[in-house]
């Protein structure tokens, strides 16, 4: 049922504001319409109208070989059975025993959110189908090129200067200012959530823990977001937050893409939050007027804190994004999300177009991750972290504590 | 010329030498065996060494030769290179003109419209070198040079890129026939080896067992044989592939006539941070305020707000929803098709919203 056309005309009768959204829709409709021929009353072999459906979908598509496996998913490398030379990446959603009885939480904020959103810089979700036992099948873009970590580790291998990191920043900012104006919160966003299509674009994927803004007085869960790119406001247990944790991410992944090591990287939550106060300055009622009031919020003794850091310390440590890159980067870090730059004023900055220019998108380093790198980056659930690097960072949503 | 063939007694003159007098100081081979005679290029008059040191040492100085007195200056001196100065000249002066007049066929719109142009080069070239014209030809010379600096320069470095790439490949193909010679040798090297242990080995063994002599060596022959035959399979194979990677690697210098002409690349559009995409609400206008006592204490309690949770954005998204869908028209995207009714809920749901939402305009942007 995963794909019933209901969910679709459901999700077209309440979200939209663009046109592009609309044609996206437009052709999901016509793509629905084309297989609708027969009247739809009539039922074919006892089968109901959404199993048929699911059924043409699934025939549609291919899968050809296994490109990775994971606790959470299956991907496979596909194509569809009208054009061979097509190419697409299928992830197959184990059943999970977590979620017995339904769909795990993660596979449905990812069908749900990458459903909606259709932009250059957001893995696209070509289709969607169960197959046997229940098994949910997303059909995704095919990104063969590996992901932004990769190219930011390599720094043996891959030499990249304030033009590429303009480049891949532009990117990452209008899919992050997309998700936000269509009123989404990606709330995962690091490196390697960051991969690379074959023609050098990046695309925001993982979906998995993304939600959309929420009502007033409803409560959030603050265990998201990898530690090392988590904002200080949901590190004190934030239940109200906004795009600014996504920002704040953004600025991260910035400041690694210059750095070329995680800027901020914790062992826990508490080393994160020290570190943050040693790089940014210890959040406090003067630099952040009502701080105090939130759930996990540690006073500090007045000796201790560290003011907010300037300009200069940020020019020592990120003179190559230039002055205006720096302040950038600034607005993007700002403790007090309120402070902090929207994905709009990021995309405003002058930053963009101040010299260099960003590189041409086919110009950008590539290291070319293969389809293996494509099939790891794809299997991770929601806020999975792969062993190795960080894998202390890995964390669980847990929905237990949420009122 | 007194002695022409004095020096090594070689029959045949040397380019230059029936007259081995400097013509400014009538100093000959005899007296100055080592004298050696340079020209200048803006008059081609020849002269020793020793004049030009003399006569140029001190700065630019008129030629010496009567009825010239051009002002030459040192640093140009050179040797000749042809032994007819006429020949040197135009050596030198299609150079000139060449380094300026370097248009490419690719250029051209048409091969007349470059023969055209190569006539008239020549035409130029001419009168230069027969001094028809010459301040006018110059001026030409001059005025084009300036008026095209930036695509002489660029042709240029094209050239010069091509010629360094030839170089590259020139090189390339010769360290590829070194690097064949070497496993030739090494090949034959081991085949001779190999053929040596065979030959001890079938010694050993007659010597050491009982069978007959002669079918031990038949033996040893056959796996000496294909164990030869293997290998030079396995060169032959070798072989091939590095032959068609020279095909490969040769390939660009291949010319195809009559490509078309490249065009200029457009010059860059101005970054778009936004990537093309506008975002507006097309059927409503967000207000700063809104009053509603409901959001009244979400604006105020620092809980709620410390977090950066914003009121507006709940707002936005509010207003966004209840104007979505408005812009849909579904009828029009299922244009065609026999709606069957009530077959599905949010066809129907949405074609009603789509019916009111006429006349409003389907632009979304």
């Amino acid at each position: 049922m995963a794909v019933s056309p209901v969910v679709t005309y459901e999700a077209t009768s309440n979200i939209k504001v663009t046109a592009d959204k609309a044609k996206s829709l437009a052709v999901r409709t016509n793509s629905i319409s084309n297989q609708n021929e027969a009247p739809p009353e009539k039922k074919q072999g006892g089968q109901e109208l959404a199993e048929r459906l699911n059924h043409e979908t699934k025939e549609k598509y291919v899968k050809d070989k296994k490109l990775g496996e994971g606790t959470y998913a299956i991907v496979y490398l596909g194509h569809l059975k009208a054009d061979p030379s097509s190419k697409v990446a299928i992830k197959k959603i184990k059943v999970n025993t977590e979620y017995r009885d339904g769909l795990s939480m993660d596979a449905i904020r990812e069908v749900k959110y990458l459903q909606e959103l259709s932009h250059p810089n957001i893995i696209a979700l070509h289709a969607v189908f169960s197959s046997k036992n229940q098994n949910l099948n997303l059909v995704l873009e095919f990104l063969p090129l590996g992901d932004l970590e990769m190219l930011i580790k390599d720094s043996e291998g891959i030499r990249y200067g304030t033009a590429e990191v303009k480049a891949w920043m532009g990117m990452l900012g209008r899919a992050v200012w997309f998700c936000h104006e269509n009123f989404v919160l990606h709330r995962d966003i690091k490196p390697n959530n960051l991969l690379i299509a074959a023609d050098g674009e990046v695309k925001l994927a993982d979906f998995g823990l993304a939600r959309s803004f929420s009502d007033p007085y409803r409560l959030m869960t603050y265990q998201v977001i990898t530690r090392w790119y988590r904002p200080p406001e949901l590190l004190y247990g934030a239940r109200f937050y906004s795009g600014a944790v996504d920002v704040w991410s953004m600025g991260t992944v910035f400041a690694e893409l210059i750095l070329r090591v995680p800027f901020i990287a914790g062992n826990t939550d508490i080393h994160q939050l020290e570190l943050i106060c040693q790089a940014i300055g210890t959040p406090t009622e003067e630099n952040w007027p009502g701080v105090s009031k939130l759930e996990g919020y540690v006073g500090y003794e007045k000796a201790a804190t560290v003011p907010v850091r300037g300009k200069d310390v940020y020019l020592a440590r990120f003179g190559t994004a230039g002055p205006v890159g720096v302040d950038l980067l600034m607005s993007m870090l700002a403790l007090d999300p309120r402070k902090r730059s929207t994905a709009r004023q990021i995309l405003e900055h002058k930053w963009w177009t101040t010299d260099p220019r960003p590189t041409a998108k086919e110009d950008l380093p590539k290291k070319g991750g293969g389809l293996e790198k494509m099939g790891d980056d794809l299997k991770r659930r929601g806020g999975e972290v792969e062993d190795g690097r960080g894998d202390k960072v890995a964390r669980k949503l847990n929905f237990g504590t949420m009122k | 010329m007194s002695k022409p063939t004095a020096r090594n007694g070689a029959p045949q003159r040397r380019p230059g030498e029936e007259d081995d007098i400097c013509p400014v100081c009538k100093s000959n081979r005899y007296l100055n065996p080592s004298m050696r005679f340079l020209i200048n290029p803006e008059c081609y008059h020849k002269m020793c060494e020793s004049c030009v040191d003399r006569i140029f040492s001190q700065g630019p100085a008129p030629c010496p030769v009567a009825g010239c007195a051009r002002t030459l200056r040192k640093q140009r001196f050179r040797k000749q290179t042809f032994e007819d100065l006429q020949i040197e000249r135009e050596v030198d002066v299609r150079r000139r003109v060449a380094a300026t007049f370097n248009r490419r066929e690719s250029e051209f719109n048409t091969l007349l419209d470059y023969n055209n142009y190569l006539e008239e080069v020549e035409t130029l070239t001419f009168n230069l070198l027969y001094n028809i014209d010459v301040a006018t030809t110059e001026a030409k010379l001059a005025a084009y040079s300036k008026q095209n600096a930036a695509d002489i320069a660029n042709n240029k470095a094209l050239s010069a890129q091509e010629s360094a790439s030839t170089e590259a490949q020139l090189a390339a193909q010769k360290e590829q026939a070194r690097l064949r010679r070497e496993a030739a040798t090494n090949e034959e090297e081991e085949e001779r080896r190999e053929r040596e242990e065979g030959r001890r080995e079938i010694i050993d063994k007659i010597a050491n067992s009982t069978e007959d002599p002669d079918k031990i060596a038949r033996e040893g022959q056959k796996v000496v044989l294909k164990k030869s035959t293997a290998r030079r399979n396995a060169a032959d194979r070798l072989r091939a592939q590095d032959a068609a990677s020279v095909d490969n690697a040769s390939a660009p210098l291949f010319q195809i006539a009559g490509l078309k002409p490249i065009t200029q690349p457009e010059p860059d559009k101005a970054y778009d941070p936004f990537g093309g995409y506008i975002i507006r609400p097309a059927y409503f206008t967000l207000q700063e305020q809104y009053e509603h006592p409901w959001l009244e204490k979400a604006k105020m309690d620092a809980q709620i707000t410390a977090g950066g949770y914003d009121v507006g954005e709940y707002r936005a998204r509010a207003m966004m929803e209840a104007f979505a869908g408005l812009g849909c028209f579904i009828e029009d995207e299922v244009a065609g098709r026999e709606r069957a009714a009530g077959a599905d809920v949010g066809t129907a749901a949405a074609a009603v919203a789509g019916g009111d939402g006429e006349g409003m305009g389907d632009d979304m942007l």
